[in-house]
């Protein structure tokens, strides 16, 4: 590794309106940012940015669907793999080895893009390794067995992998997560050397905004597979795109000694933080009983229904003393109850669809929430289990459950749903 | 002593193994006298005085066959055990566990019953012995795999599922037939008696090509016990190894399954035991498991042989004796160390 700051953009990295995702869904869209050979490039978002999967589409883990990913003036995917690990190296958020090698042996397969099948590598790789070890300070570990290693004795292990791949473009996935301050800023400082001594191209995702404030030079912040600002931390981290991003107040100050951003979260209680909005839960057979549960703690008015007597989320609500339209027990939904739900839909911030079965009981639930959807409600859908195992209605609850899904916000569990509607609430909160 | 130090005494643990066991039996042969017929037969010396002509065919045409065949069996069970080891990322993987010798015996039980094996010879039944084995891996590798690596209750649970779907088949299939079934069942139990200079050929000519590939692959290998994700990124041209990785971990287990039947745990055991003794490190597990699965094997067969003599008792038998403890121990330790992980 010699310090030669090289100037060429084609020894970067860099993204073209790349879109990419898993199947049919798309979680990055055409995303575009350049890491220039020399510089430390931060990336900031929350959960579900997409931040990962940036770095798995920049790393040839997974080609984009539109858009180019050039790294070394190279597109990584139409070159064997061998020859992109000579490019580009990446550290990942978790490293566990099905069998324990050894430090040393680990870090020197950091080697094998260089190395024929049969090699254990010569004198010139283990010197590389050796030296890999001492940046990421693992040297003192080099005989021990990786799987008696501490988390983050293990990360330290994989960065110094990495570094052994003498790449000229790294890429960091929260590579700090296990990390004590201490070795937090170890790793960092590491990171900012290969760029600023070496001409290296580093990318890196953070977690944390100071850490990302106080090591890179340029910082993207994403969000919902977008880029939403890029530039110095100064002109990136503020209140403002902070609210945006986390839905959270903070203050942002400047460092004494650098003069870069400096973010302290504001505490503010959760049940303070939604102004007793209302949302409108479709549970039943204990479907909506945790979410019920888990919004009323967090301040929200809830309201739930139409619920069948005896059924386990009218219980829950009764016991909740939620607001509730409720039938009696294998009564099938009539007129009245219909449209007293409608009415608390149509005034409600959100609603929530949970995923119970769906019978001729029940299924005008289904009915009242895809209208409300339709005219431009905000609704959410848990989609636990596929609907067509759910469906006792010969079809009828799919159909609706499909359309529905097209005008919905599809969310896995209900945890999910509750941090969704939260975290929206939030935001709208901080926009209006 | 060096972890690469310890190969040269495991095969001399081996040659000592073999001496002993092509010694053993009816008739007692002095393992100097072995020695001495091999080193004839080898063109190294003349013909050693004082040997008994019924010695010299008891050795070369009975018991090194056999010896020969058991070690060949055991180094290709072994090596076919490490290789699914590597590539499900999980250490219970074993070409009996995961169904995969279930398959290629069907293969060639099809084969046998439908006359064709009397017709086209070994070279047919061994055939279908390894397309019902690498259906068999591809089939449970899809069932089993969850996300970047296959856990290991699903893993067991597609194997045994698969296992005894095609188990059932084979009785089927031999119910209907209704002939030599004896044979047939005391082949599904493991066996060598049958052994032949032959047998020899023809498991040892598939076995070493399967070796030779995974050879190639050691480096890679290492790779991929990285977890498949970082493979990648360290350069790995992962679809293309796993293809590898199946088709040769399925030719191994299914030549050995053509000549000596269902023997399970030799491919499970062997690599634990050996990486605990050498180290994960494949350049130096390949080795130690040819050496080690080859020894075992012997070991298993000479108590097969000789317990009851002169009656035979399946060697799958003897090696699921050892087999079924040392299989439970793994289970329990991986469940802690899952344990200890979440």
């Amino acid at each position: 590794m010699t310090a030669v700051r090289a100037a060429a953009t084609d020894e970067g990295l860099e993204l073209r309106s790349v879109t990419a995702g898993y199947g049919a869904r798309a979680v990055l869209h055409e995303v575009s940012l350049e890491v220039r050979p020399g510089e430390i490039v931060g990336l900031i978002g929350p959960n579900g940015s997409g931040k990962t999967t940036l770095v798995r589409v920049a790393s040839r883990g997974l080609r984009p669907t539109a858009g180019q990913v050039l790294v070394g003036g190279m597109d990584p995917y139409a070159v064997p793999s061998r020859t992109a690990a000579r490019l580009a190296a990446v550290v990942p958020q978790e490293f566990t080895p099905a069998f324990s090698f050894t430090v040393f042996e680990v870090v020197l397969m950091g080697r094998s893009p260089f190395l024929s099948a049969w090699s254990s590598g010569g004198p010139d790789d283990w010197a590389i390794a050796r030296s890999a070890m001492a940046a990421a300070n693992v040297q003192h570990l080099a005989d021990r067995p990786t799987d008696e290693l501490s988390g983050g004795e293990r990360q330290r292990v994989v960065l110094a992998q990495a570094l052994a791949q003498s790449t000229r473009v790294l890429i960091l996935d929260e590579p700090t997560t296990h990390l004590d301050p201490g070795h937090m800023l170890d790793a960092m400082a590491v990171a900012r050397r290969l760029a600023h001594r070496d001409g290296a191209a580093v990318l890196t995702v953070f977690h944390d905004l100071n850490l990302a404030s106080a090591f890179c030079d340029r910082i993207h912040a994403m969000d919902r597979g977008r880029v939403l600002a890029s530039g110095s931390p100064g002109e990136v981290i503020e209140t403002g795109l902070i609210r945006r991003l986390y839905g959270v107040d903070a203050d942002v100050t400047r460092a004494p000694r650098t003069g870069r951003p400096t973010v302290t979260f504001a505490a503010a209680s959760e049940a303070e933080a939604t102004s007793r909005a209302r949302v409108h839960v479709v549970g039943g057979a204990g479907s909506g009983a945790a979410l019920m549960r888990g919004l009323a703690e967090r301040g929200f008015e809830v309201t739930v229904g139409v619920l069948h007597g005896t059924d386990t989320d009218e219980d829950v609500a009764a016991r909740l003393d939620l607001r509730r339209v409720s039938v009696p027990a294998f009564a099938p939904i009539d007129d009245a109850a219909a449209r007293e739900a409608a009415g608390l839909m149509a005034d409600a911030w959100a609603i929530v669809v949970c995923d119970p079965p769906f019978g001729a009981g029940n299924v005008a639930n289904l009915r009242l929430a895809l209208d409300a959807a339709r005219a431009g409600h905000l609704a959410y859908l848990v989609q636990g289990s596929p609907i067509e195992g759910r469906d006792f209605t010969g079809g009828e609850a799919t159909a609706l459950w499909t359309d529905l899904a097209a005008n919905a916000t599809v969310v896995a569990t209900d945890a999910d749903a509750l941090e969704a509607v939260t975290r929206d609430h939030r935001r709208s909160e901080a926009a209006g | 002593m060096t972890k690469r130090g310890r190969l040269p005494l495991i095969a001399a643990v081996f040659v000592l193994v073999v001496i002993l066991a092509v010694g053993l039996g009816s008739v007692w042969i002095a393992p100097w006298n072995v020695v001495r017929l091999l080193l004839w037969k080898a063109h190294l010396t003349g013909r050693p005085a004082g040997v008994p002509l019924t010695d010299q065919v008891i050795l070369l045409q009975l018991r090194l066959p056999r010896v020969l065949l058991a070690a060949i069996v055991g180094a290709g069970l072994a090596v076919a055990g490490a290789v699914f080891q590597t590539l499900f990322s999980n250490p219970m993987a074993d070409p009996a566990i995961i169904g995969v010798s279930s398959g290629a015996a069907l293969g060639a039980i099809a084969v046998i019953l439908a006359g064709w094996g009397a017709a086209l010879g070994g070279s047919a039944t061994a055939a279908a012995a390894f397309a019902g084995a690498l259906l068999t891996a591809l089939l449970v590798y899809r069932l089993a795999r969850i996300g970047p690596a296959v856990q290991v209750g699903t893993l067991l649970l597609a194997g045994i599922a698969v296992a005894a779907v095609i188990s059932s088949v084979i009785t089927l299939v031999m119910a209907m037939s209704g002939q030599e079934v004896r044979s047939i069942y005391f082949w599904l139990l493991g066996g060598l008696g049958a052994a032949s200079w032959q047998q020899v050929g023809e498991a040892g000519i598939p076995i070493a090509a399967g070796v030779v590939v995974v050879a190639l692959s050691v480096a890679n290998l290492n790779l991929m016990a990285l977890g498949e994700e970082r493979a990648g990124q360290l350069g790995l041209d992962i679809e293309g190894f796993k293809r590898l990785l199946l088709a040769s971990g399925s030719l191994l287990a299914a030549a050995a399954v053509s000549v000596a039947g269902l023997i399970g745990f030799v491919g499970l055991m062997t690599p634990h035991i050996m990486r605990r003794i050498v180290g994960p490190d494949h350049r130096r597990l390949l080795p130690a498991s040819i050496l080690g699965g080859a020894t075992f094997m012997v070991l298993a067969d000479l108590v097969a042989r000789t317990v009851v003599s002169p009656e035979e008792i399946p060697v799958g038998a003897v090696t699921a004796l050892l087999g079924g403890p040392f299989f439970i121990y793994l289970l329990r330790r991986e469940r802690r160390r899952a344990g200890a992980r979440a």
